[in-house]
């Protein structure tokens, strides 16, 4: 329990968001962290360790980086805050809500609060980059009148309005990513989960794809980006949450990629 | 809710065509097991039906005295049609069966001696049917109870021994029915099973952007029906191709029974529509559910 209770950002919490849909109520206050883990453990059916003990606050509003070796329990912990796994022990709490708590019917509610974006995108081949954002829209029963606006608003805000016909393999692989980062953000999250989302890209579009995340957080959104880049964890003098063999061995700002003694 | 039909509805159909190979495939299968399953209800309604045939051919016939009186057979009558057993009782006159004779020595080429007769030397007798065979037993006992019956011949055994035969060919109808039945089911549902894995992407999209089980579900759950109903219909057509050609060879199979065949085709029409429907949606629903509940 030594990495128990990490630092919490000097930075004040964001107390306003940007609506990027442009509707609905502010849920921001500013005596609630966004998210919270309090000795969390988590081990798999399998006997699997995969997370021990980790407290992990995290304030509405900021950018936080993951990073760690491959197996670390970086993507378990994605895992709990979507809650496709709930905990052993411990408590998830997100937006003041104890996922272990949610019941089932709750969890699409949840996720809806919550961006992905994968290394490998995860876009749907058969549909255009318009489709693959209206999707998340579609399938979350969102009236239609309602859907063209926002995938039109959030196609911009990632640059990808000229680009809206086209199918992914027509893409290059930054526009593909920026798909995906706008699927994400049609919902209006609350928190975007980036897992390795530039392990595929090279380094110029790991840059751009990582100003787009930046921009999107001074928009309000919470960022939490597991990786491996240590060129840009380093650079950019964010929070930085380091994970080795399921602890948290190291919580900081202003961090860079390894431990500077 | 409705707009929620509507919308499940458009990703079905979009889901079908966008995995035109896929969903052709599960509808190939649907098809060749739904004949299949077809063709195995064919043969057991027609094995029923000769079966029934058989059995209904078990009658009682007891022979009556000749000095009955007409209100004494009738009293009779009216006593056998009061038994729960008796399906139906005939009177066959001395006169009658004069006739019947002549016509069977003559249908055997055999030469007709009662005309050296100068009188009819046959009983009258009451022909009873069963309702159902195996009460032979009760009603002959009751016939023999009767004072104007003379005798009645006994074939208890030799009926027990037809219904031996009935009863386990029925059996193994059914039981070979049902075999086919499952197979026809595992196929379809793990068809299904394959199609639906093919999309396990998508599937895994929906729920990370928070779709709620039923926008996963009902798409792929008429997307099956679809393809239980589509299945079905080209069954159905190929069915309606072949009956005329079948239904002759049946006929002439079974020429000696008055088979009824007006509603095996309703029946049909039914059985490999629900089968189809049901199957697909039954096999959609087990798929999806693997990726639902976690």
């Amino acid at each position: 329990m030594s990495t128990a209770n990490p630092p919490v950002a000097t930075r004040p919490i964001r107390t306003t968001r940007r609506r990027i849909l442009g509707d609905g109520p502010d849920q921001a206050t500013p005596d609630r962290p966004l998210l919270v883990l309090h000795d969390v453990t988590m081990r798999y059916p399998n006997g699997k360790l995969a997370l021990r003990d980790v407290d992990l606050v995290i304030p509405e509003g900021d950018f936080v980086f993951l990073v760690g070796p491959s197996g670390a329990g970086k993507s378990t912990l994605s895992k709990l805050l979507i809650r496709d796994e709930v905990a052993t022990r411990g408590e998830v709490v997100l937006d003041g809500q104890d996922l272990a708590r949610l019941p089932r019917r709750q969890v699409p509610r949840l996720r809806r609060k919550i961006g992905i974006v994968f290394q490998d995108f995860k876009l749907l081949p058969s549909k255009t980059v318009w489709e693959n954002v209206a999707f998340a829209l579609e399938v979350t029963g969102t009236p239609r009148r309602h859907i063209a606006p926002a995938v039109d608003r959030v196609l911009a805000l990632v640059g990808l309005t000229a680009q809206a016909a086209q199918v992914p393999a027509q893409l290059s692989g930054g526009e593909q990513q920026r798909t995906a980062i706008a699927r994400a953000l049609v919902h209006d999250p609350r928190l975007i989960i980036a897992d390795e989302p530039t392990g595929n890209l090279d380094p110029l579009i790991s840059w751009e794809i990582l100003q787009l995340l930046l921009r999107i957080n001074e928009l309000g959104v919470t960022v939490l980006m597991a990786t491996h880049n240590a060129e840009v964890v380093t650079a950019l003098r964010r929070r930085v949450v380091a994970l080795e063999e399921g602890r948290i061995i190291r919580d900081e700002i202003g961090g860079a990629y390894h431990r500077e003694d | 809710m409705l707009s929620f039909v509507a919308f499940s509805l458009s990703r079905a159909w979009q889901g079908f065509w966008r995995n035109a190979m896929m969903s052709l495939a599960a509808t190939a299968t649907m098809v060749l097991m739904l004949l299949l399953l077809a063709g195995f209800w064919i043969m057991q309604t027609g094995l029923l039906a000769g079966l029934q045939f058989t059995e209904q051919k078990v009658e009682v016939v007891g022979y009556l005295q000749p000095n009955a009186q007409v209100n004494q057979v009738d009293a009779l009558r009216g006593r056998l049609l009061a038994m729960p057993q008796v399906a139906a009782v005939a009177y066959v006159d001395r006169e009658t069966a004069l006739l019947r004779f002549r016509a069977s020595m003559a249908a055997q080429g055999r030469e007709d001696l009662t005309r050296y007769l100068d009188s009819n030397p046959l009983y009258a007798s009451l022909e009873v049917k069963l309702v159902d065979p195996s009460d032979l037993g009760t009603v002959a006992d009751a016939l023999r109870a009767e004072p104007i019956v003379r005798n009645v011949i006994n074939i208890e055994d030799l009926v027990e021994r037809v219904l031996t035969v009935t009863n386990i060919l029925r059996t193994a109808g059914t039981v070979v029915l049902l075999i086919v039945a499952i197979i026809v089911l595992f196929i379809i549902v793990n068809t299904i099973r394959l199609a639906v894995l093919a999309r396990a992407e998508e599937i895994e999209i929906m729920r990370l952007v928070g779709a709620s089980d039923a926008f996963i579900r009902w798409p792929f759950v008429f997307e099956g029906a679809f393809v239980g109903l589509l299945g079905a219909l080209f069954a159905l057509g190929l069915l309606a191709a072949v009956a005329d050609p079948i239904s002759g060879f049946l006929v002439d199979f079974f020429r000696v029974l008055p088979l009824q065949f007006g509603s095996l085709r309703r029946d049909l029409v039914v059985l490999v529509t629900g089968a189809g429907i049901g199957l697909g949606v039954l096999g959609s629903w087990l798929s999806i559910r693997t990726y639902l509940i976690r």
